[in-house]
């Protein structure tokens, strides 16, 4: 099970009369179940709060005080940091799982990339910059969500535009910067759904919130947050697998197999609370109790109507076919990426993308590395093949900001162009640093877990969505921190001690030469 | 204290004085100290060829004693996060009976010899049969003239909630681990595999991928998937690039599962060029089979333990598949059915090898601490670092002390009539400086090599065995050239050949410390081989001992077709450097 969350923000907030706000906020849930090709099933949960009649605070007033505020639905820790650093939206995701795109298709929330990543738009010219806001940004959410995003140092921290649009828009008044970085190795689980669930008016204890129970959902194979504003979008997703045991031989599910928990009684502060469940088109199934709507792909429940306690439960007629579903059913994704490094010494290595195009038509697609110095590009390597043969032309647009040792990340963004049917591969030769032995950490054997790099299709659809491919873990040289080597290099020393000094007595002979006596002997 | 009684006083610089006269006597400081040096130099002299004889005999000796249990101690774990057989297991009845279902299925391909292709994609259509994307991989090998060939299959089972950065690998070759007798299928090893990979992806504790591999032949097939999985190039290996890959594998078993049923599972650890893996893995898995599995453990399959060792790690030649893992920094070893009548069958293997994933599962870091230097003498008992490096170094600064000593000898002449002009010490009247031919030694010495290289070449070509002979001879007649050199020797220059020998003591003795570290059973080796022959060696080429010298260097390619036939292939298509390095030094002693 994996857990994402996408927290984003933007225009916020109350420059006017609290009692405006008030009048103001409303509180929508959805919960989007998908069975997925392979057998698992998505889950979606989304919590939106919407505060109209708001504008984000204009950074030229961030240094004054700054107006009072009171909501009723509005998470309030939420909305006191946004406005303290006058940031006009935000997205953060903390997820744990990687995300299977030729599976599990496009997700409903689009940030998926394994542990933390969080990016903002700021406005500029405040009185204190940009980057200092962004340093206060990212612990205060550290603190808010119990995470270790204070870690999105500026070893991490980059600003690729292209790539990370703003999704609300940006006012006009001010220049906005774009701060993104994400943090591969952090571990999402219970203590950062606590907090997750306190940002909810209901909490926990009704509505479809009441299903975020943390023993099922971080036993599934993916799952993740997020939140969005003038709204402000509180999403959870999860992959479950219902064919898991190997007992299990149907893609049969249910609010309690999924969730352990069913619906007991609906959250009076929501305006909607809704169930989608996509449907299956070519296998037969039942589903309960009877959805409220159907459209064709798509039942609707509206649980605020429904009795309680609802749980859903969809199953299916026959038993799941895994051969086909490995053997014949094409991606669900039109393009497909595999990410390595190859690492064949303790300096050197290869780093390698291999994007697939599955559609009749040519693609075009931005290709982002934001690699911490610890890996640095031999950018003359870079090679463009597609179906094996070298393709110099499918790379263009090329930007690249090399890394600082010891400080800044690399950005490395590429224009793709992969021809219809076919497999493009970069590769690109890496040199791994030599650390100081301070900036290890202290479980230096494990090694360093690399970013994922995005891509991020251009003119597939209306909307292009960004795709993460895996996180990567890189060795670097590291000595050892345990004793026994210490003693080894001591005893070495010793041995080239004593044979020194043998060496010596034994090739070496010592004479004794007056240099008194010596004129004498001359004149004799 | 600056009222001090004045006797107090005077007493204190008395004491001064004295001592200073004792350590700073009325001769230069400087003369006393070599004086000193001479004296304990002179003892040395004097005491050398007992030290010599010493060092050499207690050496050899201490190798002798190495299999005993009395040197060494009984394992333990080092690492705390292994927690070895600290799990409840869940494999049961159920997947023993898969297991056999994939037995008969296997039983009846290998009865009518199908294919490569066929098997493996056998194997890939059941792993995906358990919902594991799996593919199959075509690689092709050219040794010589002739080429090997196969098909791997592999599936990748991705951890739940992880990011899939470490991975395990979990492997079984279509042919068992076999020295040189009749090849046996694995059968029971890939089944073992197939329902383990069913078995274990229904569990959602893996925090690290899980990648299962049944490669082809015996070591080719596991070359050719971990050289594409991990981009090493290789000049004759032709492998298609894989389909699915995973992160980092840190750790990987392979299973040997031939016979019906098992009285004791054996541990096969050696990889390529002598690497061990680390022993923690080792004594987890001991500790595993005893108390999970109830299954005693044993080392290999049984009994002479330390020479076997020495025979797999000497020659740097694996002793499973599990070797090919090590150059990758992947600790690994061999789990080995040793065949019996009973008790013992996949009931305990997947209990055993379940438990054994779930302690790799446990680890946060690789396996780092020290425990790549060790001789285990027996499942439990094993010998460290410190107890058995000695022996081999011994007999190396032994191998010093004799080349640097009769390096001084050859710089002196002992003549009856001492002349003053010429002698440069005023003591030893007897001994006349004279001149040392050090090009010519190091000539010769580089023709040996280079020598030992062209032989090592010509072995490469494809019908060596009938060249063999030939070879023989001329590297029998080659030394005898330098015959030429040692003729123009006279009395105002050392021989040649006490050079020689000299130098060829100080470089044999240093390769043996440096390969000590590196792989210790070559050291071994090679200190016996060259240790007593190379100081014993004389300039008077009499007949008996000159063949014996060309028999101990170049003997293996009339007597030992075999063995070179195989270190040669494991050279070619494994990169072991033992053939060329055999080659080029054992040349040496002449």
């Amino acid at each position: 099970m994996t857990m994402t969350s996408n927290l984003m923000l933007f225009s916020l907030l109350l420059l006017n009369v609290v009692s405006l706000c008030f009048a103001e906020e409303f509180f929508d849930e959805k919960l989007t179940v998908r069975p997925l090709k392979d057998g698992k099933v998505a889950s979606t949960l989304a919590f939106t709060t919407i505060l109209k009649n708001a504008s984000p605070r204009s950074p030229q007033k961030l240094h004054q005080d700054d107006d009072s505020q009171q909501y009723t639905l509005f998470p309030l820790a939420l909305g006191q940091i946004i406005r303290e650093y006058g940031v006009t939206e935000m997205h953060l995701s903390l997820n744990a799982g990687k995300w299977n795109y030729d599976a599990w298709g496009q997700p409903v929330e689009p940030g998926v990339g394994t542990g933390a990543e969080l990016w903002a738009w700021i406005g500029d010219g405040a009185l204190e910059s940009v980057d200092v806001r962004w340093k206060g940004l990212r612990n205060a959410l550290a603190g808010l969500f119990c995470s270790s995003l204070g870690q999105l140092d500026d070893l991490r921290t980059t600003s690729p535009v292209d790539v990370f649009l703003p999704e609300g828009s940006l006012p006009s008044s001010d220049t906005q910067q774009l701060r993104h970085a994400s943090h591969p190795s952090e571990n999402v689980c219970t203590e950062n759904l606590t907090p997750f669930i306190k940002l909810l008016p209901c909490k926990s204890s009704a509505g479809l919130a009441s299903l975020l129970n943390p023993h099922k959902l971080f036993d599934a194979n993916w799952h993740g947050m997020g939140d969005e504003g003038v709204e402000v979008r509180l999403s959870f997703q999860v992959v479950s697998d219902p064919l898991r045991s190997p007992l299990a031989t149907k893609q049969d599910w249910s609010f309690s197999t999924l969730f352990d928990r069913t619906v007991e009684r609906s959250c009076p502060a929501a305006r909607s609370s809704v169930v989608e469940v996509s449907l299956p088109r070519n296998s037969p199934y039942s589903i309960s109790p009877e959805p409220t709507a159907a459209e064709e792909a798509q039942a609707r429940y509206n649980v605020q109507a429904m009795a309680k306690p609802v749980d859903v439960s969809m199953k299916w007629l026959h038993e799941f076919q895994r051969l086909n579903a490995q053997q014949n059913e094409s991606p669900a994704t039109p393009l497909s990426i595999q990410r390595t490094l190859k690492e064949w010494s303790q300096s050197r290595g290869e780093l390698s993308a291999a994007i697939t195009n599955h559609g009749a038509y040519p693609v075009q697609a931005i290709y982002l590395e934001t690699m911490p110095w610890i890996v640095q590009f031999y950018l003359h390597t870079l090679t463009a093949t597609v179906d094996g043969e070298a393709q110099p032309s499918a790379i263009s647009n090329l930007s690249y900001i090399p890394a600082m040792p010891h400080s800044r990340p690399t950005t490395f963004h590429v224009l793709l162009t992969i021809p219809a049917k076919s497999t493009l591969r970069l590769s690109m030769d890496v040199t791994k640093a030599f650390l100081r032995y301070t900036e290890h950490p202290p479980d230096a054997q494990r090694g360093w877990d690399l970013p994922p790099a995005i891509i991020y299709p251009l003119g597939l659809d209306s909307q292009p969505s960004r795709m993460y491919t895996p996180t990567l873990l890189v060795d670097l040289a590291t000595p050892d921190f345990s004793m026994p080597y210490n003693v080894i290099i001591f005893t070495c020393t010793l041995v080239a001690f004593i044979f020194g000094n043998i060496f010596n007595f034994l090739t070496r002979k010592f004479v004794v030469v007056s240099l008194r006596d010596l004129p004498k002997e001359r004149n004799d | 204290m600056d009222e001090g009684p004045p006797p107090a006083g005077r007493s204190w610089k008395n004491t001064l004085q004295k001592l200073r006269g004792r350590f700073k006597p009325e001769k230069n400081a400087a003369e006393v100290r070599v004086r000193r040096r001479r004296a304990m130099i002179q003892k040395l002299h004097q005491r050398l060829p007992f030290l010599k004889v010493l060092l050499f005999l207690v050496g050899y000796l201490w190798m002798v004693a190495i299999p005993y249990p009395d040197l060494g101690r009984t394992t333990y774990i080092d690492e705390n996060a292994l927690q070895p057989a600290q799990v409840s297991t869940y494999w049961d009845w159920a997947d023993v009976h898969n297991a056999d279902r994939y037995l008969d299925d296997l039983e009846r391909l290998g009865d009518r010899n199908a294919s490569s292709a066929e098997l493996s994609e056998f194997v890939k259509t059941e792993f995906q049969k358990s919902g594991l994307p799996a593919a199959t991989q075509k690689y092709t090998f050219s040794v010589g003239s002739t080429n090997v060939t196969g098909v791997n299959a592999y599936a990748v089972s991705s951890s739940p909630r992880a990011s899939g950065n470490e991975a395990i690998v979990i492997s079984a070759s279509w042919i068992r681990r076999h020295e040189g007798g009749p090849t046996e299928l694995n059968l029971r090893g890939v089944s073992a595999i197939l329902a383990l990979a069913k078995y274990l992806k229904g569990h959602s504790m893996w925090a690290k991928d899980l990648v299962f591999v049944v490669s082809d032949g015996y070591l080719d097939g596991m070359q050719a998937w971990l050289g594409s999985y991990h981009g090493s190039k290789q000049n004759n290996l032709q492998a298609e690039e894989l389909l699915y890959a995973s992160g980092v594998i840190w750790n990987a078993l392979s299973i040997d599962y031939a016979c019906h049923s098992f009285s004791h599972l054996g541990v096969f650890h050696e990889g390529l060029n002598g690497r061990l893996p680390n022993q923690d893995l080792i004594n987890s898995f001991e500790r595993i089979s005893r108390f999970t599995g109830g299954v005693p453990v044993v080392l290999y399959d049984h009994a002479k333990n330390v020479v076997r060792h020495v025979g797999y790690q000497g020659p740097g030649r694996p002793s499973g598949i599990h070797g090919l893992f090590h150059p990758y920094r992947i600790d690994a070893f061999t789990i080995y059915a040793v065949c019996a009548q009973g008790p013992h069958g996949f009931h305990a293997l997947g209990r055993v090898v379940e438990s054994t994933l779930r302690t790799m599962n446990n680890l946060l870091e690789r396996l780092h601490a020290s425990f790549f230097f060790y001789i285990l003498t027996d499942a439990t008992y094993f010998n460290k670092i410190g107890s058995y490096l000695p022996s081999a170094i011994l007999v190396s600064v032994g191998m010093m002390f004799h080349g640097l000593d009769i390096w001084v000898m050859s710089g002196w002449r002992l003549e009856e009539q001492p002349s003053e002009k010429v002698s440069s010490s005023s003591q030893e009247r007897g001994w006349v400086s004279r001149q040392r031919p050090v090009l010519h030694a190091l000539t010769i010495m580089m023709a040996t090599h280079i020598l030992g290289a062209l032989v090592f070449g010509s072995l490469s070509l494809d019908n060596w065995q009938t060249l063999a002979p030939i070879l023989f001879a001329v590297v029998a007649v080659v030394p005898l050239a330098a015959l030429l050199l040692r003729s123009r020797h006279h009395s105002e220059t050392a021989p040649v050949s006490t050079v020689l020998k000299a130098l060829n003591l100080c470089f044999a003795s240093t390769i043996i410390s440096v390969i000590s570290v590196l792989n210790f059973s070559l050291a071994l080796l090679l200190a016996i081989a060259l240790g007593i022959p190379l100081a014993i060696s004389t300039p008077s080429s009499r007949l008996v001992q000159y063949p014996a010298y060309i028999l101990l260097a170049a003997g293996w390619l009339l007597f030992l077709p075999e063995q070179t036939q195989s270190a040669l292939w494991n050279w070619e298509v494994l990169s072991v450097w033992f053939a060329p390095v055999a080659a080029v030094v054992t040349l040496l002693p002449m």
